[in-house]
């Protein structure tokens, strides 16, 4: 087996692992990507080369693997929960499967839904406080416009969830891998985040006023319009990163200013956005 | 491969097509479906392994294709598809609604 093949699947096939259609065409492509990666090794062509050739026979894999996740969630039965405008205080919810449950209006005030799968659900304007999700698979769910005050999120599934206009004073995010996740328009000045990824994680319009993000992962995040006054980012990586002010506001190109950087790495792109907004970039490494 | 692919909308456009083809004559495993896509087309297709997996998933769902797990040649399993009789009307119709579309175009082309 082709180890940098494998990886390169794998890379692609990250934020879907789990969803079972998903899966399986992994294992497919891997199968033919190997037969044909043989091939040409014994037509003579180098490691690199093979390898090379290779990738570029797979063409627009990420737009296929939307359609089959897609297409699954349309074939699968849906359980639906309707649990709207109950009381549902201190539930136990550990390790049940809810596709697409509904829990608008609901109290679910210190629940524990941890390990449990709740792909597509909502919770609008509930009262989640102090709820645990440790370990839970919340792609595709909508937390907007509720109280999330003291609940965790350690190790969760975060896929496309959304987290706005919602109260998240001292909740945790330990060890998550966030894909396409929304944290708009939310306080997260008293928010935890832990040896996180932020993949294409957008934070328009929050403040995060005083965080500390020290050695975590951002590629393709947004900060444009956020509250970055005394932000740290201690050791981080960034990557195609953007911090895109309203137009004339004093107080957001102030606020970069305060912005700690150092020993932090990051690409061009973002040094150059960020030299421009006079950040102080005197501790980074452009990688 | 040629130099020259032909990579537009009008070929992949066709993919379903060209698969239940392949199908109808035997039951075929995914390398081996894009590789005849290859020398059939001689070189001047290039089939991706993502359209044609976006493609089979969509024929799963719609009925007009199977699979079955049949042996491998170095040692793990393949997963073979197999047209089904839906299959088989489906391209019988995509072949029909071809040659009318071809009459059609070559009065207005």
């Amino acid at each position: 087996m082709n180890e940098k093949l494998n990886q390169y699947v794998n890379g692609v096939f990250a934020p879907y692992s789990g969803v079972k259609s998903v899966d399986e065409l992994q294992a497919d492509l891997l199968s033919d990507l190997q037969e044909r990666f043989n091939e040409l090794k014994k037509e003579g062509k180098d490691d690199e080369t093979a390898l090379e050739m290779t990738i570029d026979s797979i063409g627009d894999i990420e737009q296929t693997v939307q359609e089959v996740a897609n297409l699954t969630r349309s074939l699968e039965r849906q359980v639906l929960t309707n649990l709207s405008s109950s009381d549902l205080t201190n539930s136990d919810f550990a390790g049940v499967t809810a596709h697409k449950g509904k829990f608008a209006g609901s109290s679910l005030h210190g629940s524990d839904f941890s390990g449990a799968d709740l792909t597509g659900s909502s919770f609008k304007s509930s009262d989640v406080r102090e709820a645990n999700f440790n370990n839970a698979n919340l792609t595709d769910c909508t937390f907007s416009t509720l109280d999330l005050s003291n609940s965790s999120f350690n190790h969760s599934i975060l896929v496309r969830t959304t987290f706005s206009k919602s109260s998240l004073a001292g909740v945790t995010f330990r060890d998550i891998t966030m894909t396409d996740v929304k944290l708009t328009m939310t306080d997260l000045s008293k928010t935890t985040f832990e040896n996180c990824t932020f993949d294409g994680v957008d934070f328009t319009n929050s403040s995060l006023e005083g965080l500390n993000l020290d050695h975590q992962t951002f590629i393709g995040v947004k900060f444009d319009k956020a509250g970055l006054k005394d932000v740290t980012f201690r050791g981080a990586t960034l990557k195609n990163v953007s911090f895109k002010g309203p137009a004339l506001s004093k107080r957001f190109y102030r606020a970069i200013k305060t912005i700690c950087f150092d020993e932090a790495r990051m690409d061009k792109l973002t040094y150059a956005a960020l030299k421009g907004l006079e950040a102080d970039l005197s501790k980074v490494t452009v990688i | 491969m040629s130099e020259n692919k032909i990579t537009s909308d009008l070929l992949r456009g066709h993919t379903d097509t060209m698969i239940l083809r392949l199908l109808s004559e035997a039951d075929r495993y995914g390398y081996e479906i894009v590789k005849l896509i290859a020398e059939r087309s001689d070189g001047n297709y290039e089939l991706k392994e993502a359209t044609m997996y976006s493609s089979l998933r969509r024929l799963e769902a719609d009925g007009d294709v199977e699979w079955y797990w049949g042996d491998g040649s170095q040692g793990g399993r393949r997963k073979y598809f197999k047209i089904t009789e839906k299959g088989k009307e489906t391209h019988a119709n995509n072949i029909s609604n071809w040659e009318y579309a071809k009459r059609v175009l070559e009065k207005l082309l």
